[in-house]
């Protein structure tokens, strides 16, 4: 019962927040103290691990409520409800119409939680619709001028993806054992033949590809990202997204091994080429959100690579990365929200001089710095582990692939340093610098997701330590001298 | 004191001559009105005799220390205690302040200010021993005087007779005598000067300019005392009356000696000796404003520039860089001179100056900035004084009844205020109030 309790709490929130006649800062105060609620009881979880549980829903369609938590879904559970309840303190205090926001923003997590619990994939489409309703709403009122294409093409993408997983998902259960149970633990049972896989897997793609997004299914992307109000960004880019890699390991590896291993190859091609364009993207960027947009899909990429390498090393990669790219893309996100709250803008070309002690934004642009460094996997701080274990563990299988998403790891270098150059030195102008420092409360949001940006750095254990003995049974192929060499003892490597 | 009195503003009804179409023209009228480049607002008097009062304070302890090193610490070749100023020095009687002076300016003392004392004996930290004090930088922070003194020493040929005085015989000769003296029994020393006399010479040269630049703060700082006081007791009206204590002041002191002694083994060594007649406003103030206000150098404030870009002009004369065409907002660690001054200005603010600040921008913790620009307006008061008193010495009254002469005089203002047309000039800048 306590995993239900997960969904029970923003659940519960979510719908009596907006209903209760209660004052605006009340309701933003309930959805955080839900959210962290909700995080306390994940880290309780990760102590005190519990049964799956099992409950009839609507057993006729093979529709059970079957949840459970284990190494892969633990860490972005957690990571859903901390960046949950970062994005309501990053939400502004007198946030336009509060009960709808936070209620939105609660059946969000509602969504994203109940994804990661599921042990059905009927459950798991349901949560995965779930999450796409919500989250168009909170960009269509209150996303930024060109908030109404972005919430139409971010719901027609939804869309597209949401069908494509239930007729992926329908497809399976039905050649499985004729749509009567949708369990996961019934459909790992037996392997579809080949022919069969690939197909589905090509809807699984699809979906999840979307959700990533990767080249060429992330049209929806840097429109949403940069119209998105900044804790919505923050949430759909640091956990949201997530959903993505994640369906790839439930449904491409562990459940179509044989057409993944066939298409490993292109899919690992497809992971290169979305870093590479993605970075390339980012260094064009002027405006800051389309900047960090971009580079998160550069980052996507590497997750693909990683999927499709499929070693027990790059699969712990895969969740390291998950969760490294969710606190680094959702602190960026905070920081260029809270550079445009004060400065009125995010383009980069009217920006200099931030970092000016007295009339800049010091603070935050520090805060910046370690951000942008994180992103481009300086040793420290929780990307380079999270890198440092996809490219190690993908090389052993796809080192071209590999090395062009070295090769875009280094222009994350490039656009780090060109936004930070232009944007926090150089003059700045008086005429514009005319806003108050940051309170800390505002900064807040972005100081603790910094220390667990830094605390995974320090203390890699806390992104691969959860998932370390669930990532390793799904390894298609070994990491080869890389696995025998981090195994081996020194005798045995003497010998 | 009795300081003479300036020309009346002009209060024509009819202009007798056509309205200037310069791009300053409202600041070319209202300087032939007898104003001042700064706008006459009480806010304006109120910023700029607040920041005088601020600036005098650490300045009483430059012109001592800079005297101190000039003559006293004189060639040593490692001068790591130059700003541990001598209680001599700090007693020294200033010649412009306290009873015993020829022309008294300032009402006040002549040692030492008691609240510079004060901050030299604790500080912002509190009472402990000096070194701390100094390798904590909570102290007067002398580098910015020494930029000043560089500044000057490296422009050079900017009107007087000074710097061609030092490339005399004479003053060879009389440097020569004071480094022999300085440095007998010391043979190592001896020989290096005869290996390389010429290095030795600069450096004589450039401590001259640091007793310069100490003779011409002597003067300054009980000029911006005393127009504290007046302000306190009510006594200005509006910035051009402040500009007008200025102009007369400079009148006042104008032909004050500029000299370079140097004290060796209870000895005196007239490097530059009074009696060649080098005077305060020709030969230290108006380089001074030249080298300081309007030149200075590139790399030295918050923008480095690309000389191979051409953003350094080539000649020196062009250079623009100086507090009227500053950015005043220092980017990264706090270094350089000018945020130095910054620094030093903010232990002595006036309370009236201290609300100001907290009323605008981001109050107490943008300070350093507010006073930054406060500074700039005063320096551009400062340098309509000098406008006005070259004006005065070179041209003619603003109530001239001479249209050929009043043109004249307009011919002068527009010149002037070509320097201000590059774009870095923040003359716009101070007609608002808004600049902070």
């Amino acid at each position: 019962m306590t995993l239900l309790l997960l969904l029970l709490i923003p659940l519960a929130a979510g719908v009596l927040l907006p209903l209760l006649p209660l004052p605006a800062a009340t309701v933003r105060s309930g959805a955080l103290v839900a959210a962290l609620a909700q995080l306390g009881l994940g880290l309780w979880l990760w102590r005190h691990p519990s049964d799956d549980l099992s409950l009839n829903w609507l057993p006729q369609i093979g529709l059970r409520l079957d949840l459970g938590l284990d190494g892969l879904s633990l860490p972005l559970v957690l990571l859903a409800a901390l960046l949950t309840a970062m994005a309501i303190l990053t939400s502004p205090q007198d946030q336009n119409r509060p009960r709808l926001f936070y209620g939105l923003m609660l059946a969000t997590n509602l969504g994203l939680v109940g994804s990661f619990l599921a042990r059905n994939a009927l459950l798991f489409v349901l949560a995965y619709e779930l999450i796409l309703i919500p989250t168009t709403l909170l960009v269509a009122i209150w996303g930024g001028p060109r908030r109404a294409g972005a919430a139409v093409r971010f719901l027609l993408y939804g869309a597209i993806s949401g069908i494509a997983l239930l007729t992926a998902v329908l497809a399976f259960g039905w050649l499985q054992n004729g749509g009567l149970d949708f369990s996961f633990r019934a459909l790992a049972e037996h392997t579809l033949p080949s022919g069969q896989q690939r197909w589905i897997l090509a809807l699984v793609l699809l979906a999840f590809g979307l959700k990533l997004p990767v080249v060429p299914l992330h049209g929806w992307q840097p429109l949403t990202y940069s119209e998105a109000p900044t804790p919505v960004a923050m949430v759909l880019a640091g956990a949201v997204s997530k959903l993505g890699a994640y369906g790839l390991l439930r449904f491409g590896i562990e459940f179509l091994p044989d057409a993944w291993t066939a298409w490993a190859s292109w899919i690992a091609a497809v992971g290169a080429i979305s870093a590479i364009y993605g970075a390339l993207n980012a260094i064009a960027q002027l405006d800051m959100r389309k900047l960090v947009a971009y580079s998160s899909l550069g980052h996507m990429g590497f997750l693909l690579l990683a999927l499709a390498a499929a070693t027990p090393l790059s699969l712990q990669g895969v969740i390291a990365q998950m969760l490294a790219h969710g606190l680094i893309i959702a602190l960026l996100f905070c920081l260029v929200g809270l550079i445009e709250t004060k400065t009125g803008t995010r383009a980069i070309p009217e920006l200099s001089g931030l970092l000016n002690a007295q009339r800049g934004l010091p603070f935050t642009m520090g805060l910046m710095l370690l951000a942008l460094m994180a992103a481009a996997g300086v040793p420290g701080q929780a990307g380079f582990v999270a890198e440092l274990l996809v490219f190690e563990g993908s090389w052993v299988a796809y080192p071209w692939p590999t090395l062009v998403c070295l090769l875009s790891s280094g222009f994350t270098a490039v656009y780090a340093v060109r936004l930070f150059n232009r944007v926090g030195f150089g003059r700045l102008d008086n005429a514009k610098a005319d806003w108050a420092s940051t309170s800390w409360s505002e900064r807040a949001p972005a100081l603790v997701l910094t220390a667990f940006v830094v605390l995974g750095g320090i203390w890699p254990t806390l992104l691969t330590g959860l998932s370390e003995g669930d990532t390793a049974p799904l390894a298609l192929r070994s990491s080869e001298a890389v696995t025998v060499i981090a195994t081996s003892t020194p005798q045995e490597l003497n010998a | 004191m009795t300081l003479p009195a300036t020309a009346p503003a002009a209060a024509t009804t009819t202009p007798l001559i056509p309205p200037s179409t310069h791009r300053y023209a409202e600041v070319i009228h209202r300087l032939e009105a007898g104003g001042s480049m700064l706008p006459d607002t009480p806010e304006n008097l109120k910023q700029i005799i607040g920041i005088y009062k601020a600036y005098a304070v650490p300045m009483d302890f430059y012109w001592r220390d800079l005297l101190y090193i000039a003559e006293k610490v004189f060639l040593n070749p490692l001068p790591a205690f130059k700003y541990f100023i001598s209680q001599e020095y700090l007693d020294r009687p200033n010649s412009y302040a306290g009873d015993q002076s020829k022309l008294r300016i300032w009402r006040g003392g002549e040692k030492a200010h008691p609240e510079l004392l004060e901050f030299m004996a604790r500080g912002e930290t509190g009472k402990m021993p000096k070194l701390l004090h100094h390798l904590w930088h909570d102290r007067v922070n002398m580098e910015f005087a020494e930029a000043c003194m560089q500044a000057m020493l490296w422009h050079q040929g900017m009107g007087g007779r000074f710097n061609d005085y030092l490339d005399s015989d004479a003053y060879k000769a009389n440097a020569d005598r004071a480094i022999r003296a300085y440095f007998r029994g010391n043979p190592l020393m001896l020989g290096l000067y005869k290996l390389f006399p010429e290095m030795f010479l600069e450096q004589v040269r450039q401590l001259s300019y640091y007793a310069n630049l100490g003779l011409f703060w002597e003067v300054m700082a009980p000029v911006f005392f005393e127009m504290s006081d007046i302000y306190d007791e009510g006594g200005f009206n509006g910035v051009p009356d402040a500009m007008d204590f200025l102009v007369n002041g400079i009148f006042a002191v104008a032909g004050r000696p500029i000299y370079h002694h140097v004290f060796i083994g209870g000895e005196c060594y007239e490097i530059i000796p009074k009696s060649e007649g080098f005077t305060w406003l020709y030969e230290a103030a108006l380089p001074y404003v030249e080298a300081v206000f309007y030149r200075t150098s590139p790399f030295r404030g918050t923008k480095s520039y690309n000389a191979q870009a051409g953003q350094v002009p080539s000649d020196q004369a062009d250079f623009h860089y100086g507090i009227l065409y500053a950015d005043v907002y220092p980017v990264g660690s706090a270094g350089i001179p000018p945020t130095l001054l910054m620094q030093d200005m903010l232990h002595f603010l006036p309370p009236y100056l201290k609300e100001i600040y907290k009323q605008h921008k981001r109050g107490e913790e943008d300070e350093l900035i507010q006073l930054g620009i406060t500074f700039q307006r005063s320096m551009y008061n400062v340098t309509s004084a000098v406008i006005q008193a070259l004006r005065c010495a070179l041209l003619y009254p603003l109530d001239d009844t001479d249209p050929e002469h009043l043109m004249a005089n307009r011919r002068f203002f527009e010149a002037q205020m070509d320097r201000f047309l590059r774009p870095e000039a923040r003359l716009s800048d101070i007609q608002s109030q808004d600049y902070r």
